[in-house]
């Protein structure tokens, strides 16, 4: 059986295309679905695209939602790159999250950059447990980061957060009050008057710059694309594969970490009572759609955050925010069966159909 | 006692349908989507025909209705399985709120809908449905022949096509009736608990029913012991909540991960037989010899 990477996306021989048309299809089907329902479509989209660019303001909020789906892409992206299906995202996020909102309280110099690292930290050791799992235990990482999620989101929204680490005196009003807030210091620095931007998005290009570089320059990114792509013929060849595993998996969480931090020295400003995220899971889909690149992963955040900014702009005409899942979920859809889409491509290409509709796998034998 | 009859139907419907697809075959993450649309579906069904019985059709209907997207791509488009469970649930979250939002005008809950009649003891009968369904289940995939294919094409579909059978075709109706079973876990929360839609639903109980399923080892009755256990803990801590005036502990967060750590550890540990079915997630494609487990 062919390796993961080569499995999820050698059929599409085109990702790029194949990620565009199904990014257009899945709008299409949605501005339809606004359509039937018997609302101004039209004005819904010119209320998306005005939320997501009209002004610094909009600009700003697609890029601080792009910053955090851009980390947990590339999370899910390096995951991928050894060979790995990190869907554990969501939960190394909300670790990060509290290490930053926990180490952000302390007054010291140089509280946002411990802050960060404190999150890159925690990040880092809920990713490296299933990856341990996974080479001295044989539990399969799917499997072992979908408990993981639940196990995070429980222990630390459902306990840490309320219990223990709860703001003093919050006791008595459930739940809501969430951590204490951060010093000043801890904050990421707004960057322009009149918008929420901040030093996330420029982090997190920066992460995305470093994980190319990474992955496609160094001879250790170049151990772990071998290992992704046939672990056996990585060993035979003398590359410690279940080390490089180990790596890639902590290097993913500590990217989703500093995610889950972006949220919480950026806008929050504390670890809120009630956190619902979902960066974590919408990080697979960046990852998906992005072909699992750097380059990719970073695009198609920056598409994903502009429809998320976007959508909650569609509430002026009654359209419900959740109208961006449902887009964000349909390119996922069409993206994961690239054999839908290939007769259609390779038409528009001017190749003939046959020849692409049934490309062969090109597998990596042992 | 009595709250474990009340959690319990939901995980354990929802894991049966994990053990019947996972058997053939078939990773089916999707579960929590189909349970999405099914409690949906129900709520929908329930409200418009005024039939708590007719909505909980709509809820098996619609669950094996997102099965069936599943099926199409991962079985006849080979999509990898996993992705296609994940994107099941990505548009299970966003169409079943914007559905809400436009049928019922609101982003919460919908209208009161007619619930399942409760008998002396406060159960319906999908409680006592959850009890049977694991045994008769148990029977029909150990001891007939019917259940003897779905376990022989997880575990070895090339051998099973040689002898004559359709591998993709039986592995489509078991993808279609776990989504059915999903539908009718989640349609027991809507119609069968709380007599409406919540836009939470199910609030991860989906993957609850997954770690059920790999806990009790992909076997029936193995899952619906684990479902069984699983809502004890959470029983407990809604007791002890109540009981201790638990406010000030702020423990049910420990609970609540018991489930899903003890099935991690056992995976971790590796006690007794926990191996997932053979050919669980390998497509199989009838053309191309080259995709082997």
């Amino acid at each position: 059986m062919p390796e993961l990477r080569t499995r999820l996306f050698a059929p599409a021989r085109d990702p790029l295309w194949g990620a565009i048309a199904a990014l257009l299809v899945s709008l299409l089907v949605s501005f339809l679905a606004i359509a039937v329902s018997g609302r101004d479509a039209v004005s819904g989209f010119a209320d998306l695209v005005s939320g997501a660019f009209g002004g610094i303001g909009p600009l700003g909020e697609t890029a601080i939602k792009s910053a955090v789906l851009i980390l947990t892409g590339l999370s899910v992206a390096v995951a991928f790159t050894v060979g790995l299906f990190n869907i554990g995202a969501e939960g190394q996020l909300i670790w990060g999250g509290l290490a930053a909102a926990v180490v952000g309280q302390i007054d010291v110099p140089g509280a946002m950059v411990w802050s960060l690292a404190a999150a890159a930290l925690a990040g880092a050791l809920w990713g490296l447990l299933p990856g341990w799992l996974k080479v001295r235990r044989g539990v399969h990482e799917v499997i072992s980061t979908i408990l993981l999620n639940w196990i995070a989101i429980h222990l630390v929204q459902g306990w840490l957060v309320p219990g223990p680490l709860g703001a003093p005196g919050s006791g008595a009003t459930v739940s809501v009050a969430g951590t204490e807030p951060i010093v000043a210091a801890a904050r990421l620095p707004r960057l322009f008057f009149g918008s929420r931007l901040d030093l996330g998005f420029p982090l997190a290009l920066l992460a995305a710059a470093a994980v190319w570089w990474l992955l496609t320059r160094t001879w250790r990114g170049f151990e772990w694309r071998a290992v992704g792509t046939g672990r056996d013929a990585a060993r035979a060849s003398g590359v410690p594969a279940d080390r490089r595993i180990c790596e890639g998996m902590a290097l993913s969480g500590a990217l989703a970490g500093l995610g889950g931090a972006l949220l919480i020295l950026g806008t929050e400003h504390k670890y809120p009572g009630v956190f619902r995220t979902g960066y974590g899971f919408d990080g697979i889909a960046v990852a998906l759609v992005g072909g699992g690149t750097a380059l990719g992963t970073t695009a198609a955040a920056i598409v994903f955050g502009a429809l998320r900014a976007g959508a909650t702009r569609l509430q002026l005409v009654g359209i419900h925010p959740s109208f961006a899942e449902l887009t964000q979920g349909l390119a996922v859809l069409l993206v994961a069966a690239p054999r839908l889409f290939l007769p259609l491509l390779a038409r528009l290409r001017g190749r003939p159909a046959a020849a692409a509709s049934d490309p062969p796998i090109p597998t990596v034998q042992p | 006692m009595n709250l474990i009859l009340d959690f319990a139907p939901p995980l354990v419907f929802a894991a049966l349908g994990g053990v019947l697809s996972e058997r053939a075959g078939v990773v089916n993450i999707g579960l929590e989507g189909m349970m999405r649309f099914g409690a949906f579906a129900a709520a929908a069904g329930s409200i418009v025909s005024g039939s708590p019985w007719i909505g909980l059709a709509c809820g098996a209907l619609a669950g094996a209705a997102a099965a069936a997207v599943h099926a199409l791509l991962s079985l006849r488009f080979r999509a990898d399985q996993v992705v296609s469970g994940i994107a099941l649930n990505l548009v299970a979250l966003g169409l079943v709120t914007y559905l809400l939002q436009s049928i019922f005008g609101s982003s919460g809950v919908s209208p009161n809908a007619a619930s399942l009649p409760r008998d002396g003891f406060g159960h319906s009968a999908l409680a006592y449905a959850a009890l049977i369904a694991p045994l008769v289940f148990h029977l029909w995939l150990l001891r007939t022949p019917a259940g003897l294919r779905v376990r022989a094409i997880g575990e070895h579909p090339i051998a099973t096509a040689t002898l004559g059978i359709r591998v993709l075709r039986l592995r489509a109706a078991c993808v279609l009736s776990s989504g059915a079973l999903a539908g009718i876990g989640g349609a027991t929360l809507s119609v069968g608990i709380l007599g409406q839609f919540d836009s939470r639903m199910p609030a991860g109980q989906g993957f609850m029913a997954l770690a059920a399923m790999v806990f009790g080892r992909w076997t029936p009755l193995g899952a619906a012991a684990a479902a069984f256990l699983f809502s004890a803990a959470e029983a407990l801590q809604r007791q002890l909540s109540f009981s201790l005036h638990a406010a000030d502990l702020r423990l049910e967060g420990i609970f609540l991960a018991l489930p899903y750590a003890l099935t991690l550890l056992l995976l971790a540990l590796r006690v007794g037989r926990t191996r997932a079915p053979a050919a669980d997630g390998v497509p199989y494609d009838p053309e191309d010899q080259a995709v082997q487990p």
